[in-house]
C-alpha cells in the first residue's frame, strides 16, 4: 500500500495549506471593518475639522487591497470564486473534479505564475528606491506592492491544495472535495436566523 | 492557417472565452487565462509585442488604487449588518399596518418598503429574504394569490439594483468612466418610476382581481386606537404638517440664509427638517402621553426614522458634497453598525460572519475585474474593440437600433451571467461604441442597470427567486394565528409570479429608451461643460473613449497603435504625465 502512503502525504500537505489560508483569511477580514472606520472617520474629520489627509485616503485602498489579495486563497478554499456552472454543474462529481484539475493546471496556475513573475521585480524596485506616493503626504508604495506577490503566492498554494484534493478524490482515496456552498449559503444561514427572531417575536 | 488566425484573432479569442467560461471553472481565472493564452499566441504570430504582459502590474495597480471599487465592500458590509439589525422587519410590520386596511395594501407596503430599503443599501438578498419571511406569511394568511404575492416580493427586492445607492450603478459608473454621483442622479427618476409601475400593477390587481389581494380583516389591525378607529387620519395630518415644516424651513430659513444653495442640497436639508419635525412630535407625544397622535402614526414615524437617517448618511452626504460615494458607503456601514448595536442585535459572531462574507464577495468581484483586465489587454491588443465596434456600428437604425440590439443581448446574457460579469466583460466593449453613436453614457448605464435587474427575476436562475424559494413555505404548514392548515408556495407559482414583473421591467427599459430625459436630469445640477471640448487635448491618434487605464497602456506604446516602442518604461514618463493631466481635466469636468 505504498501508493496510499503517498496520497496521505499529499493530503497532509493540502490540509496544511488549507489551515494557512483559513488562518490568513480569518485574520485579514478584520481589515474590512478597519477600512470602513478609516473611511467614515476620514470623511467626518474632513467635514468637521476641515482637515484632509492623503495618507488616510491611501490607507483605505491599501487596506482593501490587502483584503482582496490576501483573501484570494481563502476564497478559493471556500469555493466562492463565481463559476458559470449552468452546464457543468449537472455533471458527476468525478467529471467536475476533472474540470477543476484542468482549470487549476491551465487557468489558475499560469495566471498566478505570470502575476508573481511580473510583480516581484516591481516590489523590489519600489522597496529599494523607497518610492513614496506622488500625493502630498502620501504613503510608502512598497507595502502595497508587496501585497501582490504575497497574495498570488497564497493563491498558488491554495490552487495546489485544491489540485491535490481533486487528485486524491479521482484516485478514490479522498472525499469529494467539491462542496458547492457558494455565496448563497451565507444568505440561507441568515434567513434561518431572521426566521428564529421572527418566531421568537410572534 | 496562420494568416487565418491573424485575420480573425479577435473573434476566435472571443469564441474561446465563451467556451472557457462555460467550462464552469471560476470566471476570474478563466478570463485571465484566456488573455494570457491568446497573448502568447499573438506574440508568437508577431501580432503583439513581446513586452505585452509588462503592462500587467500597472493594470493591477490601477485596480488596487481604484477608490470607487471600495464601495463594493462598504455597501456589502452595510447590507449584511442591516439585514441583521431587524430594521426591515419593523418596517414591514408597521407599514403593513398602515396600508393593510386597503385592498392590495400589503402589496403596496411591500413595494414601499422595498423602495425604502433599496435607498438605504444596494443588496438584493436582504430585502427579499426579510419580505419573504415577514410579509409572505401574512399575505398568505389573509388570502393573497400566491403568484402575485411572490412576484411582488421578489420584484420589490430587486429595486435595490436600480435605486441609488446600488452596487450596479457604482460599477457601471466605474466601467463607463463616469462619476458615481451623476449615475445616482440619473437613476433616481427611473428607479422611482419602476417602483411606481409596480404599484400601478398592484393597483390594477386590486381593482380587477379583488380576490387576489384582499384588505386585512379588522382583527389583524393591531395598531388601532382604544376606540377602534384606525388612526390613519392622524398619520395623514402629521405627514402634511411635516411637509409644511420642510417647505417653511426651506423658504424662510435656508434660502434666506444661503441664497445660492443648490437644489439637491435644499432638498436634502428640507427633508431632514421635515423628518426631524415629525420625530419631535412623536417623541413629545410618547413622552407626555398627550395622545394627539394615534398609535399608528407614532409607530410609523418611529420606524421610518432609522432608514431615513441611513439614507441621509449614504446619499444625503453625497448630494451635500460632504462625502464621496465611497465614503457614503462607509458612513452608511458605520451607521448600520451603530444602529445594530443600539438594538442589541449585533453579536461578535454576526460581525465576524458579515466581515467574512464581505471579504469573500469583494475578493471574487475584484478578481473578476482583474481577470477582465488581463483579457482586455490582449483583446484590445489584437484590435478586438475595433471588431466589436465594427459589428455594432453597422447595425441598422443608428442609435435606436444599437440600443435595442444591446438591450436584447444583455437581457439574454443575463440568463447566464450575473451583473458583475456583465459589467466587467461586456460593458467596457459597449461603452465606447455607445459614445461614438452620441449616446449619453449615464443614460446608457442606467438603461443597462434596469435591464440587468431582470437577471434577478428570470425563472429559473434568478437570484431573487432563489432567495424567495429558500424562505417561502415548501410544505404544508399550520398558520400560527388562524391555526388553519396552509398549502405551500410551489416553485412554479414563484416563477409565474415573476413573469408580469419581468415584463414591467422591460416596459421600463422601453420607456427609458423613449424618454432619456428621465436620466438626463443629472445634467441640470452641474455646470455645463462639454466633455468633448476637454477631450481635444488628447493626441488625435489615440482613441479617446477607452477607459482611463487602457488609454494609459496605449500611450505607453502597446503595439497596436503602431508606435514601435521598447518595453514600456515604468515610472513617470512624459506620456504618463500627459495622460494624468487629461484624466484630471476629465474628472474636473464632471
Amino acid at each position: 500500500m505504498g501508493g496510499f502512503g503517498h496520497v496521505a502525504l499529499l493530503l497532509r500537505i493540502s490540509a496544511l495549506i488549507d489551515a494557512l489560508n483559513e488562518r490568513v483569511g480569518k485574520t485579514v477580514y478584520w481589515l474590512v471593518l478597519v477600512a470602513v472606520l478609516v473611511s467614515a472617520g476620514n470623511a467626518i474629520i474632513r467635514k468637521v475639522f476641515n482637515m484632509s489627509s492623503n495618507a488616510f485616503l491611501e490607507a483605505q485602498w491599501y487596506l482593501f487591497s490587502a483584503v482582496f489579495l490576501l483573501c484570494a486563497g481563502f476564497t478559493l478554499l471556500r469555493n466562492e470564486h463565481v463559476r458559470i456552472d449552468v452546464i457543468t454543474g449537472r455533471l458527476s462529481p468525478k467529471a467536475q473534479a476533472w474540470i477543476d484539475v484542468f482549470g487549476t493546471v491551465f487557468f489558475l496556475l499560469p495566471m498566478a505564475t505570470v502575476f508573481l513573475y511580473l510583480s516581484w521585480p516591481v516590489f523590489v524596485r519600489t522597496y529599494v528606491h523607497h518610492e513614496i506616493s506622488t500625493n502630498a503626504g502620501g504613503l510608502w508604495i512598497w507595502p502595497a506592492r508587496m501585497l501582490v506577490p504575497i497574495g498570488f503566492t497564497l493563491l498558488t498554494l491554495q490552487g495546489i491544495s485544491e489540485l491535490l484534493k481533486r487528485i486524491a478524490f479521482l484516485a478514490g482515496k479522498g472525499p469529494d472535495p467539491i462542496t458547492r456552498h457558494d455565496a448563497r449559503a451565507a444568505e440561507l444561514e441568515l434567513a434561518e436566523e431572521i426566521r428564529k427572531i421572527a418566531e421568537a417575536k410572534g | 492557417m496562420t494568416a487565418f488566425l491573424i485575420q480573425n484573432m479577435a473573434p476566435i479569442m472571443f469564441g474561446a472565452l465563451v467556451i472557457f467560461l462555460l467550462l464552469g471553472y471560476p470566471v476570474a481565472f478563466a478570463l485571465a487565462a484566456n488573455g494570457i493564452f491568446f497573448g502568447l499566441i499573438g506574440i508568437q504570430l508577431g501580432l503583439l509585442q513581446p513586452s505585452l504582459f509588462q503592462a500587467l502590474p500597472d493594470r493591477l495597480w490601477g485596480v488596487m488604487s481604484n477608490d470607487t471599487l471600495l464601495a463594493v465592500p462598504f455597501f456589502t458590509f452595510m447590507g449584511l449588518i442591516l439585514e441583521r439589525s431587524g430594521m426591515a422587519e419593523d418596517l414591514l410590520d408597521t407599514i403593513g399596518q398602515l396600508f393593510g386596511p386597503l385592498r392590495g395594501g400589503l402589496a403596496f407596503a411591500v413595494i414601499f418598503v422595498g423602495a425604502l430599503l433599496a435607498a438605504t443599501t444596494g443588496v438584493v438578498a436582504a430585502s427579499v429574504i426579510s419580505m419573504g419571511l415577514i410579509s409572505l406569511p401574512i399575505m398568505l394568511r389573509y388570502g393573497y394569490d400566491r403568484r402575485f404575492a411572490s412576484g411582488v416580493i421578489a420584484a420589490s427586492g430587486t429595486l435595490a439594483q436600480i435605486i441609488p445607492p446600488s452596487l450596479v450603478l457604482i460599477i457601471m459608473a466605474d466601467q463607463l468612466g463616469r462619476s458615481v454621483g451623476d449615475m445616482y442622479a440619473g437613476a433616481f427618476i427611473p428607479g422611482i418610476c419602476l417602483a411606481g409601475l409596480y404599484a400601478v400593477f398592484a393597483l390594477g390587481v386590486a381593482i380587477f382581481k379583488p380576490a387576489w389581494s384582499p384588505a386585512l380583516p379588522l382583527e389583524a389591525r393591531r395598531l388601532r386606537e382604544p376606540d377602534g378607529s384606525s388612526g390613519t387620519w392622524s398619520f395623514v395630518v402629521i405627514a402634511v404638517l411635516a411637509t409644511v415644516a420642510a417647505i417653511l424651513f426651506d423658504r424662510f430659513y435656508y434660502v434666506a440664509t444661503y441664497p445660492e444653495a443648490m437644489l439637491d442640497e435644499r432638498l436634502v436639508l428640507a427633508a431632514g427638517a421635515g423628518a426631524g419635525f415629525a420625530l419631535a412630535c412623536a417623541i413629545v407625544n410618547r413622552a407626555f402621553k398627550l395622545g394627539f397622535l394615534s398609535r399608528l402614526a407614532e409607530q410609523v414615524v418611529f420606524v421610518l426614522i432609522p432608514p431615513l437617517g441611513l439614507i441621509f448618511l449614504v446619499l444625503g452626504t453625497i448630494f451635500l458634497g460632504w462625502a464621496t460615494p465611497t465614503e457614503g458607503g462607509a458612513m452608511g456601514a458605520t451607521g448600520a453598525l451603530l444602529m445594530a448595536i443600539a438594538r442589541r442585535r449585533l453579536s461578535f459572531k454576526l460581525t465576524r460572519q458579515a466581515m467574512e462574507t464581505t471579504a469573500k464577495l469583494s475578493t471574487f468581484v475584484v478578481f473578476i475585474l482583474i481577470g477582465a483586465r488581463v483579457f482586455s489587454l490582449t483583446f484590445y491588443g489584437v484590435n478586438g474593440h475595433v471588431w466589436v465596434e465594427h459589428l455594432l456600428l453597422n447595425l441598422p437604425g443608428g442609435q435606436l437600433g444599437f440600443l435595442i440590439v444591446v438591450n436584447i443581448l444583455v437581457f439574454v446574457l443575463a440568463f447566464f451571467l450575473d451583473f458583475f460579469e456583465l459589467s466587467f466583460i461586456v460593458v467596457p466593449l459597449l461603452g465606447p461604441v455607445a459614445e461614438k453613436l452620441g449616446i449619453d453614457l449615464i443614460w446608457f448605464g442606467v438603461l443597462l442597470g434596469v435591464n440587468m435587474q431582470t437577471s434577478f427575476m428570470h425563472p429559473p436562475f434568478g437570484f431573487a427567486l432563489f432567495y424567495l424559494r429558500s424562505v417561502a413555505p415548501a410544505n404544508d404548514y399550520i398558520d400560527k394565528i388562524t391555526g388553519l392548515r396552509m398549502a405551500p408556495v410551489t416553485t412554479w407559482q414563484i416563477y409565474w409570479g415573476a413573469i408580469p414583473f419581468v415584463l414591467i421591467q422591460l416596459v421600463m427599459v422601453g420607456l427609458l429608451i423613449a424618454f432619456p430625459q428621465m436620466s438626463l436630469v443629472y445634467k441640470s445640477g452641474a455646470p455645463e461643460i462639454d466633455p468633448s471640448k476637454v477631450k481635444i487635448d488628447i493626441p488625435a491618434d489615440q482613441p479617446s473613449n477607452l477607459p482611463d487605464d487602457i488609454l494609459k497602456d496605449l500611450q505607453k506604446g502597446t503595439p497596436q497603435d503602431g508606435k514601435d516602442k521598447a518595453a514600456p518604461e515604468r515610472g513617470q514618463s512624459a506620456d504618463d504625465k500627459a495622460a494624468e493631466e487629461i484624466e484630471k481635466a476629465l474628472k474636473g469636468a464632471k
